[in-house]
This record gives structure tokens, C-alpha cells and sequence, in this order.
């Protein structure tokens, strides 16, 4: 700043350029380049962004001295004139980390140097001065090399801009969606500022008139360059270290309203796309936060991979985007911070995968229960029924035997009423493990026979669901099922409805009495099984049931067929 | 009189043989899945056919959709059907195919022979014979579902006279009871019928409207 101030100072003092106001221009862009600088390198000490563009603000001053009465410092001007253009193209080339990745950057933005402070020389060497008519360092008075020079500088800078260009548009095509968003207006804006400016200088060799009113707007589209770039930087995706400390307080808080660890980390370092993977510790692999379980990405993709470790156990890996964070080590600290918290959701999700197997192995014992009850239902039916039949049938015929002594057709009597009986009772039992309405007719039958049962009005709104799985169907059937019982048996209801719809793929029924309400799933085992079953099925039964309001029972199960 | 019979149980098929032959059937053929017993009955368009719901191969309805497409070609031929289950909707569509000339059993009332043999004759003669069961499900469910069903014999007799335009009054000495005991009545009738009291309604008209629109009249 103080520095800046001297230039100011000086230049007021010599000779100045008419108008005077435009070299106002140069420290106040050095200035902003300055703040934007010490901006950005204390809210990302590890990125180098804030060390460019401090280096940017020195370079500005020093171009600025061009401007003033000393002969000396008019050099020192001079020769540094056109470096703030290369270090803008580093910027450009080195976003966001201000690391250059890749050959090409790397290449392109040393030619941009030495395009800047080379082919510089034939100004100061062989051109006149803007300050007057020499320099300290002029050799010769030879405008016509001053030219040449000034032309091939103008031709190789336009090529640096042209790859530069090539190189980001490739960049921006690699991004997501949102790192575009933001990355693109700032590749735009810094593309065009560079282009403009020599541009605009060549073609004010033949319109010598545009004069100061150019340079002062080349000046402003350059100044505001740093800006463009902070805000990116603080806006997009950056590596926070600052922020690791407000990562280790935010996990010791604890607390209720702790988000997941997965999103304090993407916070910190910036990074939404950040995922959090969790080791099994079976060593099978790595598991998501839901215990989905996910491969690694391949190392070479944008995707980048840290392993995360506790003492000499390792016990997750943190997955990132590669454009967005350079430096690993940073995510290796965040890892370490973060390690302890990272361990308790580790085994969060571990208990997680333990669970999504429970269910799979809970819903195939409810589909074995319901083969094994269709077979049992079936076998009664098939064989034991019809020998009771035929048994009883005998007992008829010893009965009606006129020649039969009368005891033993008295005896024959009882043996046939208690057949009878004991057919009855079969066809209930039958009934009881799997009515035949549910197997041979579906779901919207077996209800109907549930109503013709009831001895209360029993309101039918069955909707013709077509063909649904078994384990749904019996599901559906034994929670209605249940739930009439209780309307008659707890609730003392003198109505009852059921109601049955099919929606995208959902099974919903509902089943509603008039009863003394109070009922829950912690009451009777009846219900807590039904909602197990329906649990295994990954529906959900849920029971309204306040004092005095009644009672509905309702589910819905997941039915593609 | 002419019979197929279809039953995959050989025990008893046989009993079935036994219990029609005995009664003067003449079975003239027997099959033991859906499709042989439509064969069958085309060849030999018996007067009766006596078919097991739950049959081959698909061991759901096989024994009732042959027996209603053997109606179907023969509109004339008597069909009975006996399951191990009563289903309501097996009933209804063996009644859709026609009322005369069908019946729809429980399998074990074929050891209650002489009522079953009785059963077969009506079926054959033209009549349509329901499980007693089936019958009492649709009765009750018809007596549940009509509140008016629910009420006493004296609680229908006052809301009756409450239908013909009487005063509470009026019925207290048409019925030789004491006028309280008729307003005690009206609200047990009330009650009933679900009616509570509210501003914007006439709960005597609402009972009588009740009354004179119940389904069985």
C-alpha cells in the first residue's frame, strides 16, 4: 500500500501524462490485485491463488513506474509492462489450486513468461519510452526493430491465448454441471481480458486517437480480473484448510443436530461431490453410508482416493474430486481430523449392511412360511379331507344296514356326526392357514370372504388390483384379516370398512372401524407380526388409533409383479 | 338318470359311484382333471355332471370353468359342483350360468347321503340347491347390513306406525302401551339405526325414510 502511495507520489511530481487520472489506474490495480491476494491467502493458506496474485500486485507497481519522472524506474516499467498479462495466464492455467497441472499448462505459461519479459526487449532497447523520446536503456533509436518486436510479441502472446483457451474450454467440458456454473463465467471473462488487451493495443497502432480512454479500460477489465478470481475461489470448490479447525471443533461439539460426517468433510474442503466410504471390517470391502457397497473409483478418473485410517486400522477411504482439491495430503489431514467421528459412522454403516441382510433373509422366511402354509393347506385338502369323506361314508352305510344289530348302528351314527364334526373343524383349520378364496381367487376374493364373515356391516371398496406376488397377497390378507378381528373382538365396533388401491407399483390398504380406538402395535402380538411381515416386504403398517376416534389400520407394500 | 362324474380323489369317486349308484344314477363316465371330464361329457352329453371344484392341473377352479363350459355347449345338462371351501363367488358365477339346474356343495355333505341323494334330485328336476352354508353367509350379511333387520319385533311394529303418520301418541294406544314407553322405544329405534340427534335434521322423518327404503322392502 505504502508503496503504491510513493508511485502515486512520484508520478504527481514529474512530468504527467495528459490525463493525469489514468495513471491513478495503476496502483489502484495493484491495490485490488493486492487485496484479492492477501484474501485469498488467508482464507486457503495452501492454495497458491493468494500467492499469485500478491506477486500480481508487485508486478502491477512496478509497471505502473513507467509513469514516473525517474529514468530509472521508467526501466524498471518498461521492462515489466506486459508481465501482469502472463501472470493472468497462469492464474487461468493454474485455477483453482494454483497448481499447473499437465504439461501443456506448464509449457504454455512459461511462454507466456517469456513472451512478456523477452519480447519485451525491443521496446526498451530499440522504442521510445513513453515518458520521452529515450530511455536509460535504449541502445539504439531504431523504431522499425521496436516494431518488428512488438508484433512478434502481439503474434506468439495470442498463440499463448489461443492454447490457453484450447486448454480450459477441454477443462470445462471435463466438469460437472455445478463446478461449471461457477468455473465458467471466470474462464470466460479472464480469456477475453487477455485477448482484448494486446488486441486492442495492435489495433491502436493504427487508431492512434482511442489514446487514454483504451488504456484506461484495458486497465479496468484487467483490475477486475483478481476479483473474478477470489470469488471463484471462495464461491467454487477450494481446499479449506483454514476450515480443518472448524472441522475438529464442529466434531468435538457432538450434540443433537450433528449432521453426517460426510457432509461436515465436503464442507471443509469444499468439495460437494465428496463421498465417504466405510471399510467392513471383515475385509470385503467398502461400504456406502446406507451399506450399499461400493467399488473404488479407478485411479487414473477425476475421482481421487484417500484412505482413511485409525492408528494402524484402516477404516474408510474419503472419495474427491481430483479438479477440485490438488493436494491429497490436505484430504489426508480432514481424514485424520475426522477419523474418530469417520469410525462411529463406519460401524453405523457396517450395522446398516448387517441390517439390509436381516431383511432379506426375513423376507425369504416369510415366503418360505407362506409356501410351507399353501402346501399344508394343500395336503389337508388333497388327502385328509377326502378320506373323511369316504370314512363317513361308511359310518352311513353300517346305519342304514337294516340287518346291522341296532347297536351298532347307533354306534355308526355318532361315529358319522362326529366325521362330520371333525370336517368342520378340518375346513376351518384349513381356512385358518390358507383360505382357498386367497389361493384360487387373489387378494380382492379372500377380503370379501373376510366380510361375509363379520358380524357387523362391513363396508367393501376394493379396487381390482390384478395380479399381486404371493407374499403380498397373503401379507395384505392376514393384516386385514387381523385387523377385522380386533374391530369386533378389543375395538367393539358396529362398522367397519376396508379399502384396497393399487398405485404405481404400491399396494395401500386400509381398514377403518368405529371402535374404541386405543389399539397399538406394542398390544397384541397379532398386529406386531402383521407389521413384521409387512416390514420384510419393505412396506409399512401404520396404526392410528386414538382414545374414542376409532381404529385404522393401514399398510402399503411395494407390489411390481 | 345320466352321470359324469369329475373327482381326482379315487376313495372318493368311488363313494360318489356308490352313493348315486344306489339311488338309481346311472354313471356313465368318470374323469380325474378338467379337460378329460369336457371330453367326457361331450361324448356322452349326460343329464347330470357332478364336478370337484379344486381338480388337475392347475388345482384351483378346473372342476368349476369345465362344468360351466360343458353348460355352456349344453344349456340343458344339471351341474354340480362340490368344493372343500364354500367361496361366494363360486356360487355366484355357477348362478350366473343359469338358476335352474345347478348346485353348489360342501363335499362333506356327501356323507350325509340321504339329504345329499334329495339335494341331486332337486339339482335335477330343474331346482338350484346352495350349500346351507353359502345361504346362511348371504342371510346373515343381508340382516347385518340393514339396520332395520337388527331391530326388535316391537321396535319394528312402532316404526311401522311412526311410517303410517302416527303420534307418539297415536301408537301408545294403538299398541295399548303407556307413552313413555313409546318415546323410549322411538330412541332406542334412534340408536339403532345410527341416527343422532342434530339441529338440521328431523330424526322421525329420517328413521321412516330408513324404513320404507330398506332392500328387502
Amino acid at each position: 500500500v505504502a508503496l503504491g502511495a510513493v508511485e502515486l507520489a512520484l508520478m504527481y511530481s514529474g512530468v504527467p501524462v495528459d490525463p493525469s487520472w489514468v495513471v491513478v489506474l495503476f496502483p489502484v490495480v495493484a491495490w485490488v490485485y493486492l487485496a484479492a491476494g492477501v484474501v485469498a491467502w488467508l482464507r486457503r493458506p495452501s492454495n497458491r491463488m493468494g500467492a499469485l496474485l500478491t506477486a500480481a500486485a508487485y508486478v502491477w507497481l512496478a509497471a505502473g513506474l513507467v509513469n514516473t519522472p525517474v529514468p530509472a524506474l521508467i526501466a524498471v516499467g518498461l521492462i515489466t509492462a506486459t508481465v501482469p498479462l502472463a501472470i493472468i495466464v497462469h492464474l487461468l492455467h493454474g485455477f483453482p489450486s494454483g497448481r499447473l497441472r499437465g504439461r501443456v499448462s506448464r509449457v504454455t505459461v512459461l511462454v507466456g513468461y517469456v513472451v512478456c519479459v523477452m519480447l519485451q526487449a525491443p521496446v526498451y532497447l530499440w522504442g521510445q519510452g513513453p515518458a520521452g523520446p529515450t530511455t536509460v536503456l535504449q541502445i539504439d533509436d531504431r523504431p522499425d526493430l521496436d516494431r518488428i518486436g512488438f508484433w512478434v510479441q502481439t503474434g506468439v502472446g495470442l498463440a499463448v491465448m489461443v492454447v490457453t483457451a484450447i486448454v480450459l474450454a477441454a477443462r470445462l467440458r471435463a466438469m460437472t454441471r455445478a463446478q461449471r456454473r461457477v468455473v465458467a463465467p471466470l474462464f470466460v471473462y479472464g480469456i477475453f481480458a487477455v485477448i482484448f488487451v494486446p488486441l486492442t493495443g495492435a489495433v491502436a497502432e493504427f487508431a492512434e486517437a482511442w489514446g487514454v480512454g483504451l488504456v484506461a479500460v484495458q486497465l479496468g477489465l484487467l483490475g477486475a480480473i483478481p476479483v473474478a478470481f477470489v470469488a471463484a475461489v471462495l464461491l467454487g470448490g477450494f481446499a479449506r484448510t483454514g476450515e480443518i479447525e472448524e472441522l475438529g471443533a464442529w466434531l468435538g461439539s457432538g450434540g443433537g443436530a450433528r449432521r453426517d460426517v460426510a457432509g461436515a468433510l465436503a464442507d471443509a474442503l469444499g468439495d460437494p461431490s465428496l463421498e465417504l466410504l466405510f471399510w467392513v471390517r471383515d475385509g470385503s470391502g467398502y461400504v456406502a453410508a446406507d451399506g450399499r457397497r461400493v467399488p473404488l473409483p479407478a485411479p487414473d478418473g477425476a475421482r481421487a482416493v484417500v484412505d482413511v485410517a485409525l492408528g494402524a486400522r484402516r477404516i474408510g477411504a474419503i472419495v474427491y474430486d481430483a479438479t477440485l482439491i490438488a493436494d491429497p495430503e490436505l484430504v489426508r489431514t480432514a481424514g485424520r481430523v475426522a477419523a474418530v467421528a469417520l469410525d462411529r459412522e463406519r460401524l453405523t454403516a457396517e450395522l446398516r449392511a448387517s441390517r439390509e441382510g436381516l431383511r432379506r433373509s426375513r423376507a425369504r422366511i416369510v415366503a418360505a412360511a407362506d409356501s410351507e402354509r399353501r402346501r399344508i393347506a394343500r395336503d389337508l385338502h388333497d388327502g385328509l379331507q377326502a378320506g373323511l369323506v369316504v370314512l363317513a361314508l361308511r359310518a352311513h352305510a353300517v346305519w342304514s344296514d337294516p340287518n346291522a344289530p341296532p347297536s351298532m348302528r347307533a354306534e355308526a351314527a355318532e361315529l358319522h356326526a362326529g366325521l362330520q364334526t371333525a370336517m368342520d373343524d378340518l375346513r376351518e383349520l384349513v381356512h385358518g392357514v390358507m383360505p382357498a378364496a386367497l389361493t384360487d381367487r387373489g387378494l380382492g376374493a379372500a377380503v370379501e370372504d373376510l366380510a361375509d364373515r363379520m358380524p357387523i356391516p362391513t363396508a367393501l371398496d376394493l379396487e381390482t388390483v390384478g395380479p399381486l406376488p404371493g407374499a403380498v397377497e397373503s401379507a395384505g390378507y392376514f393384516v386385514v384379516s387381523e385387523a377385522l378381528a380386533n374391530a369386533v373382538k378389543h375395538a367393539g365396533a358396529r362398522e367397519v370398512s376396508v379399502r384396497m388401491t393399487r398405485e404405481t407399483g404400491r399396494l395401500h390398504l386400509e381398514v377403518h372401524d368405529d371402535g374404541v380406538g386405543g389399539a397399538g402395535l406394542t398390544g397384541g402380538a397379532g398386529l406386531r407380526g402383521m407389521a413384521d411381515r409387512v416390514d420384510a416386504l419393505e412396506g409399512s403398517l401404520s396404526i392410528e388409533s386414538p382414545p374414542g376416534g376409532g381404529t385404522h389400520v393401514i399398510i402399503e407394500v411395494p407390489c411390481a409383479s | 338318470v345320466r352321470v359324469v362324474i369329475g373327482e381326482d380323489e379315487a376313495l372318493l369317486r368311488e363313494g360318489l359311484v356308490a352313493v348315486l349308484g344306489r339311488a338309481g344314477y346311472e354313471v356313465v363316465a368318470m374323469a380325474a382333471d378338467g379337460e378329460d371330464l369336457v371330453r367326457k361329457a361331450r361324448a356322452h352329453e349326460p343329464d347330470l355332471v357332478v364336478a370337484d371344484i379344486r381338480m388337475p392341473p392347475s388345482h384351483t377352479d378346473d372342476g368349476l370353468r369345465a362344468a360351466l363350459e360343458i353348460r355352456a355347449g349344453r344349456p340343458g345338462t344339471a351341474i354340480l359342483v362340490l368344493s372343500q371351501h364354500l367361496i361366494k363367488r363360486y356360487a355366484f358365477e355357477l348362478l350366473e350360468s343359469g338358476p335352474a339346474g345347478v348346485g353348489y356343495l360342501l363335499k362333506q355333505r356327501v356323507a350325509d347321503v340321504d339329504r345329499f341323494v334329495a339335494d341331486v334330485g332337486r339339482i335335477c328336476s330343474g331346482g338350484a340347491v346352495l350349500d346351507p352354508e353359502v345361504v346362511a353367509t348371504m342371510l346373515d350379511r343381508a340382516r347385518r347390513d340393514d339396520p332395520v333387520a337388527r331391530l326388535t319385533p316391537r321396535q319394528r311394529e312402532v316404526l311401522g306406525l311412526m311410517a303410517e303418520g302416527r303420534s307418539n301418541a297415536g301408537i301408545a294406544e294403538r299398541l295399548t302401551l303407556s307413552e313413555k314407553a313409546v318415546v323410549k322405544h322411538v330412541s332406542h329405534i334412534y340408536d339403532e339405526l345410527g341416527l343422532v340427534p342434530a339441529p338440521e335434521d328431523h330424526r322421525r322423518v329420517l328413521a321412516v325414510l330408513r324404513y320404507l327404503d330398506r332392500p328387502s322392502g
